[in-house]
């Protein structure tokens, strides 16, 4: 699970990996521009996806996805373990990852969070 | 950083929009979206960013293709009678305002560029009837949209096309 938060004063949006999540994903946090973020989308199919080749992290296939993939050329982040709360943010080409896969407490809450802070509106 | 895409974007804006206009925002999935189109969902994601970014685009193409058009044409009556009819008629048979509308009831209230690209589908008709009907144009639009949503609120048997 992945604690989404924004901080609109630095433009940075922050994923907070939660108890051995961090052991999982390798990572503890990752912190991205907001500049850099395309778009969030609750995406449950995303799970059914092939996962590509695992670079770094843990994959046991139907239980935990998690860490970083390759797939067609493209750089996945990957935390999920259900995917019904799978969160799609896609990130700009700048980024280190194409793509973020993370499973958060409340997918409706967190895509719009996302989305109301890159709206341009 | 992926393969460049090999997809028509155009075909697949108007691909989700007839997906949007008949289930919805909350109604359509990725799933449905990768299912109709045909399109990988890495390139869906790469190309448009993300499934709402997707429906602003396909509400932005509503607009210029199929809602502009109309009322531009309407705008062109001056017969009150006339002007009403074919904007009725238009609304009814002729684009598919119901993306319009379900975008209105269901989106607009908590996006403010859903909000922004609604209102301007109504100005546009309300601008219309306004060499017709003058004053009254804003009341007669709404007469108009009120009855597309009443039709489309009615019980059928076979699939719709909105």
């Amino acid at each position: 699970m992945a604690l989404i938060s924004i901080d609109r004063e630095r433009g940075i949006l922050t994923a907070e990996f939660q108890g051995l999540d961090k052991l999982w994903t390798l990572k503890s946090r990752l912190e991205i521009p907001l500049a850099h973020v395309r778009g969030a989308t609750h995406d449950p199919g995303m799970a059914r996806e092939p996962k590509g080749v695992r670079v770094g992290g843990s994959y046991f296939p139907g239980l935990i996805t998690a860490g970083r993939f390759r797939r067609n050329g493209e750089r996945l982040f990957w935390d999920v373990k259900n995917p019904e709360k799978a969160v799609v943010i896609e990130l700009a080409d700048a980024e280190h990852y194409d793509r973020l896969v993370l499973e958060v407490e409340n997918p409706r809450a967190t895509v719009d969070l996302i989305e109301q802070s890159i709206s341009r509106a | 950083m992926g393969r460049p895409r090999a997809f028509d974007t155009d075909q697949a804006v108007s691909t989700a929009a007839a997906l949007f206009a008949t289930h919805g925002f909350e109604g359509t999935s990725v799933d449905d979206l990768v299912t109709a189109t045909g399109i990988h969902r890495g390139s869906l994601y790469k190309v448009f960013g993300s499934k709402r970014s997707l429906h602003l685009t396909a509400l932005r193409r509503h607009l210029d293709h199929e809602i502009h058009p109309v009322t531009a044409a309407i705008a062109t009556l001056t017969d009150p009678a006339q002007a009403l009819t074919t904007a009725t008629a238009s609304y009814d048979n002729g684009p598919a305002a119901g993306l319009l509308l379900l975008a209105a009831a269901e989106r607009a209230p908590h996006d403010p560029e859903v909000a922004a690209l609604v209102a301007e589908g109504i100005t546009a008709l309300e601008e219309a009837l306004r060499p017709s009907h003058g004053d009254a144009a804003p009341q007669l639009a709404s007469t108009v949209l009120g009855s597309r949503l009443r039709l489309r609120a009615l019980p059928t048997t076979t699939p719709k096309e909105y």
